[in-house]
């Protein structure tokens, strides 16, 4: 059941360069939340931004709910700008998160930059319910590496400046035969979602994506967030953002 | 004893086209889907009416993403009519939004006149149906839309003939992007509209000087939001002027003093379509201010505002 609230934030810090991590509490929405979910917010009040910013839930914590986000315009740098206390208008928590099954015996999560936002959350709840998961975590370099609290995480640089040199994806293929029936869960950008798509149809694990897409109303009214699924248009606020990766339509071209 | 008025005992009712709505706000086209995606959030009933995402005759995909962007004050779009089709939205979705929305108008879309014909045709007869508005104002789709909407002799042809395939009120949606809003709000009212709705989006776009690319996957988009209200409160002063069915005013609403505005200048009822993403439980603000101002004016009845602009 999505909320339409007025929040306060409660912790905002950078924790890299352009990254900040940013708290607010809501102890309905957190109760409700489950991971893959998204929340729309905008800072209360009239200003410069007219339309809400979709941001993963990166995490819940008792009744606060945690945003892991990079400035790239003007909305988040806005929103970066922030002091604790702010007040701000959330709609939550809204679209289709990750499913989780019983049926894998292992849950790999396979992040790429900013991608890791949502898999805190989902780390998190694997290992409430006790199964068997692994990060993997690809950035640019040793620079840009996000916190990644996740023990026997892997983790990849474009420049090799720390873990395997290459790819998320390419470190996740050197040791794909190790897992035995394992899912995927993706989210970075678009080029690594594919790639992994491709691996995944290739080697016949189920994977799952979020994807991301400039959004107006977050709810599924306006048909402004879509991409190509492989029969019709999909919305990513409501049928996603979280999508079977067999349901995408990967040769079309994207990129925000 | 003097009679003191109250927020609750003012009249927000009103009538247009003979629809009987209880207070003069609409969900505008598009912006509400099909009346269910807010229901978490907007308890049913809100709004005066509720009118439809453009229905066309067969189902449309819309346009290729990207089809959102903000811009400074407004946003842009080039969702392209993105909708089930008439066949489906009758016997999927139409009973479900009636199960919420007392009074649904639903707004239609043709490649051609015979199209719009058509589809008005298949309304029918059907209960629950309050009303139709005529969409000739969409910049987003290749044929119909605003080809009818910026030529008098068009949009008049059209008119008729919808007016005489429909059984129901016909309200006829007016585009912005044209030279001479008068003309085309006279020429659909002599063709039989039984009321006016203006404005749609403005032509624009944007463009990714990283990419050097257009941001819009359609290249061209629909300007809407707080940056084109002063336009659109142009055109509804214009407009009601030239003729005597009633006004239903829209582009940038985002406050009930934006609602008032529109009203001063003749509108009969408004329309908030980029409100409700930013703000899903605006038409409530939007409603209660309108009480509001018409207590703080002395006016007992809400249609009391439209046309008193002092000029
Ligand atoms: C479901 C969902 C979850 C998301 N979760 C996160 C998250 O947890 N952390 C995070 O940092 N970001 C996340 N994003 C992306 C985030 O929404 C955008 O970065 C943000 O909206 C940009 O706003 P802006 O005003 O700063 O950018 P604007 O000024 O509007 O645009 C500047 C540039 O930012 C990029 N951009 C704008 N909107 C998006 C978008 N929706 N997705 C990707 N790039 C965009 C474009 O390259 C654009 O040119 C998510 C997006 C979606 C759809
Ligand atoms: C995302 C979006 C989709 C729209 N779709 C339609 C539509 O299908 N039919 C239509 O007549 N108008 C459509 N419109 C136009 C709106 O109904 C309205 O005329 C316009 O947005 C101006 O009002 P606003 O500034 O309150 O949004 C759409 C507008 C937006 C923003
Ligand atoms: S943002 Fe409106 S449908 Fe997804």
């Amino acid at each position: 059941m999505m909320l339409e609230q007025k929040v306060k934030i409660t912790s905002h810090q950078k924790i890299a360069p352009q990254v900040f991590l940013m708290a607010y509490a809501s102890p309905q929405m957190a109760a409700q939340a489950r991971p893959g979910q998204f929340v729309h917010l905008k800072p209360s009040g009239p200003g410069p931004l007219l339309l809400r910013r979709p941001f993963s839930i990166n995490r819940v914590k008792g009744s606060n709910l945690f945003i892991m986000y990079r400035v790239v315009g003007r909305g988040t740098s806005l929103i970066s700008s922030l002091p604790k206390g702010t007040e701000m208008d959330v709609l939550g928590p809204l679209g289709k998160g990750f499913e989780i099954s019983r049926k894998y015996s292992e849950h790999v999560i396979l992040a790429g930059g900013m991608g890791l936002a949502p898999m805190q959350f989902l780390a998190d709840r694997l290992k409430a319910m006790k199964l068997e998961s692994r990060i993997f975590y690809g950035c640019a370099g040793k620079k840009e590496m996000l916190p990644c609290p996740a023990p026997g995480k892997i983790i990849a640089t474009d420049d090799g400046s720390c873990g395997y040199k290459g790819f998320v994806t390419d470190a996740f293929l050197t040791c794909i035969d190790k897992f035995k029936k394992p899912v995927v869960y993706a989210c970075g950008p678009w080029p690594m979602l594919k790639r992994t798509a491709m691996i995944c149809r290739q080697h016949n694990i189920d994977c799952q994506v979020s994807l991301e897409a400039f959004m107006a109303c977050g709810v599924g009214a306006c048909q402004g967030c879509v991409v190509k699924g492989v029969k019709e248009y999909v919305t990513v606020c409501r049928q996603g953002p979280v999508f079977d990766s067999r349901e995408i339509d990967w040769e079309q071209e994207f990129g925000l | 004893m003097k009679n003191i008025r109250t927020k609750n005992s003012i009249d927000l009712s009103v009538e247009i086209a003979g629809i009987k709505m209880k207070n003069p706000v609409l969900a505008a086209s598009g912006t509400f889907g099909y009346g269910t995606e807010y229901l978490p959030l907007v308890p049913p009933g809100l709004f005066g009416a509720v009118i439809t995402k453009t229905i066309t005759l067969l189902p449309r995909a819309g346009n290729k993403p990207p089809r959102v962007y903000e811009t400074p004050g407004g946003m842009l779009n080039s969702i392209g009519l993105a909708n089930v089709g008439a066949e489906k939205f009758l016997k999927e979705k139409l009973p479900e939004l009636l199960s919420h929305h007392p009074v649904v108008i639903v707004n239609i879309a043709g490649n051609t006149m015979e199209e719009y014909v058509e589809l008005a045709g298949m309304l029918k007869g059907r209960p629950g149906i309050s009303g139709i508005e005529l969409n000739i104002s969409c910049p987003n789709v290749k044929q119909g839309g605003v080809a009818f909407g910026s030529d008098p002799i068009q949009a008049a042809k059209l008119t008729t003939l919808a007016k005489k395939a429909a059984d129901k009120p016909l309200i006829v949606k007016l585009s912005p992007n044209v030279a001479d809003i008068a003309a085309i709000a006279r020429a659909v009212e002599q063709a039989g509209a039984d009321a006016i709705s203006l404005i749609n989006t403005l032509y624009g776009m944007a463009i990714d000087i990283d990419k050097q690319r257009p941001v819009l996957g359609n290249i061209t988009g629909g300007l809407s939001g707080p940056a084109v209200k002063p336009v659109a409160l142009y055109n509804v002063f214009k407009a009601s002027r030239a003729v005597k069915v009633p006004v239903i005013g829209l582009g940038g609403i985002m406050s009930s003093d934006d609602a008032v505005e529109f009203m001063l200048a003749g509108a009969s009822a408004v329309q908030i379509g980029t409100a409700s993403f930013v703000d899903p439980s605006a038409v409530k603000e939007i409603t209660g201010g309108l009480k509001d101002y018409c207590l703080k004016k002395g006016y007992s009845k809400v249609s009391q505002i439209t046309g008193k602009l002092a000029v």
